[in-house]
């Protein structure tokens, strides 16, 4: 089926992209932090096939970069050929944090660097900084949005399941996140956490703020879904055979719910990302020098780096499919399970 | 003349095995607005009594109360007045507590099969729930168990792994059979268990229902309001009417000499027996 | 009207719940405003206690928010650290100009919206309603902030347009049709940058309040009684969609004030989003709360007008308050 087709894309897309980010240490050619004031504001490496006496290599290969410093351009140096290498060693890395392993995708010999998306002012490579700032923003957005979910699950079940003045009291509590400007919100609480302080923290304090925002909506369709699951003569059936309020639930009532879960899920994943983008964007965000897709854009704040440099614009680019990607796969579940658009 | 299903005399202990007393139902309408609170009357002065191996039919147009009824006897909701006595005790007496052994010997067969079964359940699952609900046995006694209910209302174990959607109406109503059985009650209700399926599919699980008392002398309270397969079913028959039971004999009599009105109505209104037995004669085959 | 008035006093309560909840949340705040002084060696403790001690800080919470409480209900909200002014004034300002922005850009967004929905739902899988799904799609998945990035490289590469502000330095004193040109040239981009953000989503509840009205039942039934046309799409559809659009035009105007966050900040124009973000880089403990309880009273505003509105155009809620 035709939508089927525009699904099977969307995920294949969104698991290739998972992937890579989380298998950065090896998809990336240099670390995140790796400077090289030489090659600041380089732009991106090309690749050639045919080189300056017009032999053809079957191996792409790149130029060094020669900084020029009158003019503060880059030519490239035509004198050597430095073919790509795949499988290469180089700096190490962690994979999951716990595994070490140097072997990079691929790579180019020193002095030449191949930077695809070009370095930034520090000379790094944005690359790399992509894919690593990428382990952040992405799943910053995924586990904000599973807390998220998961707050709602809970809160809406009880609602739904229970009645009375339990579910008043929550819907109650979810007016309020209704009635606050998530964003302004979710800046105010920035707000109440120290601005400098020990990455890991902040980034469970920072999923932990913007999961704890957005509850509300997922909360009120799932509580809808268990409102009308509770009523299924299948559960009235089981109820008649003396079966408790957490066996109904677990069995027959939840499993209800999990189509409207993962649509939420899809949903706010991208809102997330963009909510994380944001505030590192404003410098509210991790600090240096853990790159974030947000502060990996801060520096197009300055005139000068936004109408010289284009390439520190692709970051943000990058992001589009990837959001089309999760959008499609929204909109399918969507369809699917034809939960009630709000 | 038209074939009996069930067996020509009652069996077991005279006692009666369920004695309805006064039973009646009210709904508060809920008009938080409104000045006088109105309530729906859906029965009342309800007195039965049924004894085991016999089948109690309970027939009338719809709207009068009687899946409400069967709801309340099979303790899915709560009545408003009136006492239900089953083996020697007060149901609506009892906790909630002391109810539940009790609870399991009443069973409810809805005429919906496809709502009252889980569709993401496997058919072995669903039959075996009310024995992992009660956790009676261990999970492999209690899948051999199941199979074994299933074997018993007709259904192979091939099927075992299906999903209720996979299966035909009337194969449904026997998983909500099979599974009924599965705490072996003493006291069935089937509300217009089936009302929803063909004339051969009825046929079919009437007989299995027959086959089900003459084995396990269960008493079936039969709400329906198709008279024809009443008649043949049925020992004795109770006629609601707007809430009331304006007639209640066994159930030869009844369709000989109606006495009440509306039960002289309701039998008018049916094809007559020669003609359906002449039918079922030369064409349905069993 | 009992149904409108208890509406209200929900809102009231809801939103003192809100201004607790801010305070508390800054509250757990470790350090304050006066704290990053104290990096300078020439201020002396005391003189940051002083301070401290000047602005209320040092009181224990329940103290200040009964001090904040009292008032609000004389007007007053406070006062900020870094103007060193009430906040109440400043956010005035602020606020003023964000309207002016957002106004602008909710108005052109919802022009555009509703024919653009309209037309869509009723020439349903045709090219155009592929054509606008395609371009709602693509829309939706650029990030906003790439789009406001973009929009600042057009005005710094191209000096159509100037690169940000609300006003061109040193035409204060003009007159009042110059000052209110050089206002437009500023508001341009930013508030295109915004309409074309929200426009997306719009079209999209638009498109499907429409398309669930054509297909019920009632509308086919008046199709059968030979009404068509633009009769049709106008007299019966609007008016039957206009229920889930006049929730959403609620929220539309709700988030008036806090929309514009971002493209206030990238294209510098003073509105109430930079000032939040400064509130918050230095603490400035009563900007944050004031500006979150200001956009906070707009979005129960807007909803409230949404109800009002339903309430006056929907019978059956109508009836269902009276019985």
């Amino acid at each position: 089926m035709k939508r089927n087709y525009k699904l099977r894309a969307a995920l294949a897309l969104l698991a290739a992209f998972h992937v890579f980010i989380l298998l950065a240490g090896f998809f990336a050619p240099y670390g995140f932090a790796t400077q090289d004031r030489d090659m600041a504001f380089a732009p991106p490496t090309r690749m050639h096939f045919v080189d300056a006496q017009d032999k053809f290599h079957a191996r792409p290969f790149v130029y060094v970069f020669k900084n020029n410093i009158s003019d503060s351009s880059y030519a490239e140096d035509l004198s050597y050929v430095y073919p790509l290498r795949l499988f290469v060693p180089g700096a190490p890395y962690k994979i999951a944090g716990m595994f070490s392993a140097r072997v990079h995708l691929f790579g180019v010999d020193a002095p030449a660097r191949i930077s695809l998306l070009g370095t930034d002012g520090y000379g790094r490579d944005q690359f790399s900084r992509f894919l690593y700032g990428g382990q952040l923003s992405l799943f910053a957005g995924i586990i904000a949005a599973v807390l998220s979910v998961g707050i709602g699950i809970v809160v809406g079940s009880l609602a739904g399941f229970y009645g009375g003045w339990i579910d008043n009291g929550l819907m109650r509590g979810s007016d309020l996140f209704f009635a606050l400007p998530w964003l302004y919100l979710l800046f105010a609480v920035r707000a109440a956490l120290p601005l400098h302080v020990p990455e890991w923290e902040v980034f469970l304090l920072l999923v932990s703020v913007i999961g704890l925002i957005g509850w509300a909506r997922p909360a009120r369709l799932i509580r809808g879904v268990v409102l009308s699951a509770r009523e299924r003569n299948f559960v009235r059936a089981a109820r008649g055979f003396g079966a408790s309020d957490a066996y109904l639930l677990r069995r027959h009532v939840l499993p209800q719910t999990y189509g409207v879960a993962l649509t939420q899920l899809a949903l706010l994943i991208p809102q997330y990302i963009l909510a994380e983008v944001t505030l590192s964007f404003l410098g509210l965000g991790i600090g240096e020098p853990v790159p974030s897709w947000g502060s990996l854009l801060a520096t197009l704040q300055h005139y000068d780096v936004l109408s010289s440099y284009w390439w520190m614009f692709l970051p943000a680019v990058l992001l589009v499919p990837l959001f089309f990607a999760y959008h499609a796969a929204a909109d399918a579940l969507q369809e699917r399970y034809e939960s009630i658009s709000l | 003349m038209s074939v009996r299903r069930m067996p020509s005399q009652p069996v077991d202990p005279p006692e009666p095995l369920l004695s309805v007393r006064g039973l009646a139902k009210e709904f508060a309408e809920h008009r938080p607005f409104a000045r006088a609170r109105r309530t729906l009357l859906a029965f009342d002065e309800i007195n039965l009594t049924i004894r085991r191996g016999t089948t109690l039919a309970l027939v009338g147009e719809s709207g009068a109360g009687k899946s409400t009824l069967a709801r309340c006897l099979a303790l899915l909701e709560k009545p408003t007045r009136g006492e239900i006595w089953f083996e020697g005790s007060n149901l609506l007496a009892l906790s909630e507590r002391e109810r539940l052994p009790l609870r399991s010997k009443i069973q409810l067969i809805h005429q919906d099969p496809a709502s009252a079964l889980n569709p993401g359940m496997t058919a072995v699952e669903i039959v075996a729930e009310p024995l992992a609900i009660q956790r009676l046995g261990k999970k492999d006694e209690q899948r051999i168990r199941a199979l074994e209910l299933m074997r018993q209302v007709g259904l192979s174990a091939e099927s075992a792994c299906k999903r209720p959607l996979e299966f035909s109406g009337g194969q449904r109503q026997r998983l909500a059979i099979a599974r009924a059985l599965a705490l072996e009650p003493t006291l069935l209700i089937l509300d217009e268990a089936c009302s929803g399926l063909d004339l051969q599919t009825q046929e079919t699980i009437l007989d299995l229902l027959a086959d089900l008392q003459a084995a396990f002398a269960m008493a079936f309270i039969y709400v329906s309001h198709d008279l024809r397969a009443v008649s043949e079913f049925a020992h004795e028959t109770a006629v609601m009417y707007q809430g009331r039971i304006v007639e209640h004999k066994p159930s030869d009599e009844l369709f000989e000499n109606p006495e009440h009105p509306y039960t002289q109505e309701l039998l008018a209104a049916m094809p007559s027996m020669d003609a359906i037995c002449a039918g079922r004669l030369i064409g349905v085959s069993r | 009207m009992k149904y409108l008035g208890r509406r209200l006093v929900h809102a009231i309560l809801l939103l003192l719940a809100i201004s607790l909840f801010s305070f508390v949340l800054l509250q757990l705040a470790p350090g304050d405003f006066f704290g990053s002084m104290r990096v300078n060696p020439r201020i002396s403790q005391q003189t940051i206690d002083g301070l401290r001690a000047t602005y209320g800080i040092d009181k224990p919470f329940p103290i200040r928010y009964a001090h904040w409480l009292a008032s609000v209900a004389n007007g007053q909200l406070g006062v900020s650290l870094a103007y060193n002014g009430p906040v109440a004034p400043l956010l005035r300002v602020r606020a003023r100009n964000t309207l002016l922005l957002t106004g602008i850009s909710t108005f052109f967004a919802w022009l555009l919206a509703i024919p653009i929905g309209l037309f869509s739902a009723t020439r349903r899988g045709k090219a155009m309603d592929r054509a606008s799904g395609a371009a709602t799609s693509t829309l939706l998945a650029i990030p906003d902030l790439l789009l406001f990035l973009a929009l600042l490289l057009l005005a710094v590469r191209t000096g159509w347009f100037p690169a940000g502000g609300m006003i061109s330095p040193g035409l204060e004193d003009v007159g009042f049709w110059s000052r209110a040109r050089d206002i437009a040239r500023h508001v341009v981009l930013p508030a295109l940058g915004l309409t074309i953000v929200t426009l997306p989503v719009l079209v999209r509840h638009v498109r499907s309040a429409v398309i669930q009205v054509l297909e019920s039942p009632f509308i086919r039934a008046a199709r059968g009684h030979g009404i068509s046309g633009s009769r049709l799409l106008f007299r019966y559809v609007l008016r039957a969609a206009s229920n889930p659009l006049i929730s959403l035009l609620g929220f539309s105007i709700g988030t008036m004030l806090s929309a514009s966050l971002l493209v206030e900040v990238v294209l510098s124009w003073p509105g109430l989003g930079p000032l939040l973000v400064e509130a918050i880089l230095s603490r400035d403990v009563y900007v944050v709360v004031g500006a979150v309880m200001l956009s906070s009273v707009f979005l129960l505003a807007g909803n409230f007008v949404a109800d009002l509105l339903l309430f006056a155009s929907d019978p059956r809620i109508r009836v269902e308050q009276a019985e």
